[in-house]
């Protein structure tokens, strides 16, 4: 059950991240003096969500992983881990690493309104959207692994 | 500040972030080919995985502080640094997702 709970807290705080990144988005991109506040507000907020995800998720892969890899690599999707698992969990280090520098970026760079600025925030927030997208799809493979693994 | 100019922290930690995102790969390919450095980062923090992320976070941020005090924002202006981070992501993922393509082999054999 705690299993089950760690798994469902690091996709939830990750998906938040998500969500929170989109919205970060959509502000920078009609960034003006009005939203400034809330953009470093929603920068921090991917920030912690996505590190919330990390610490979480990397317990679950250390603590209880190992069951269902074997599983997975007993099974007829043996590349479930052999390949999404093995790229996930190093791509997200890409995630992790963009998102501690987002909120630095968005506190710190000045103006939104110049679009140098501006740019540099929206292709970090897309890269965070993106590869947090990537994770979902590579977690829901694995979890695939895991079930016809068990032959269900 | 011009706006052709980076406000110092921006720029030192958007340079370290580009070094760290780099350096991922680096770690990778240097565990997964040498059984030594596997088994060092494993006995360093108990599983190589925490060691390795550990080893980004700590570089991100000690690089990130380093190069903040060298004045790096006359030389960098955010529409450079926002390519050098994109490339950077490209290159990392593109070497991550290419040294484990060989065990997508299994993939073609699939059985339903």
């Amino acid at each position: 059950m705690l299993n089950q709970g760690f798994m469902m807290s690091h996709v939830l705080f990750g998906i938040l991240g998500i969500l929170f990144a989109v919205a970060l988005f959509v502000d920078v991109v009609n960034a003006s003096e009005k939203n400034s506040g809330r953009i470093k507000k929603l920068s921090l907020a991917v920030c912690v969500l996505i590190v919330l995800a990390y610490l979480i998720g990397g317990y679950w892969y250390v603590v209880y992983y190992g069951g269902d890899r074997d599983i997975i690599k007993a099974g007829k999707w043996p590349w479930a881990h052999n390949y999404f698992m093995e790229v996930k969990e190093h791509v997200f280090f890409l995630l992790l690493i963009l998102s501690l520098y987002l909120p630095i970026a968005a506190h710190r760079i000045g103006s939104l309104t110049d679009k140098k600025n501006r740019n540099l925030i929206l292709a970090i927030s897309a890269l965070i959207i993106l590869i947090g997208l990537f994770m979902d799809g590579a977690g829901g493979i694995i979890s695939r692994g895991v079930t016809i693994g068990l032959g269900r | 500040m011009t706006n052709s100019q980076m406000e110092k922290y921006s720029a030192g930690f958007g340079l370290s972030l580009i070094v760290t995102i780099l350096l991922n790969p680096i770690v990778l390919l240097c565990k997964e080919l040498n059984a030594n450095v596997m088994s060092a980062l494993k006995s360093a923090l108990g599983h190589h995985w925490t060691t390795h992320g550990v080893i980004l976070i700590v570089v991100f941020f000690v690089l990130g502080f380093v190069f903040s005090g060298m004045k790096l924002g006359t030389k960098l202006d955010s529409e450079k640094l926002m390519k050098y981070i994109i490339w950077a992501v490209i290159i990392s993922g593109i070497i991550i997702a290419g040294f484990f393509l060989p065990n997508l082999k299994a993939a073609s054999a699939i059985k339903y």
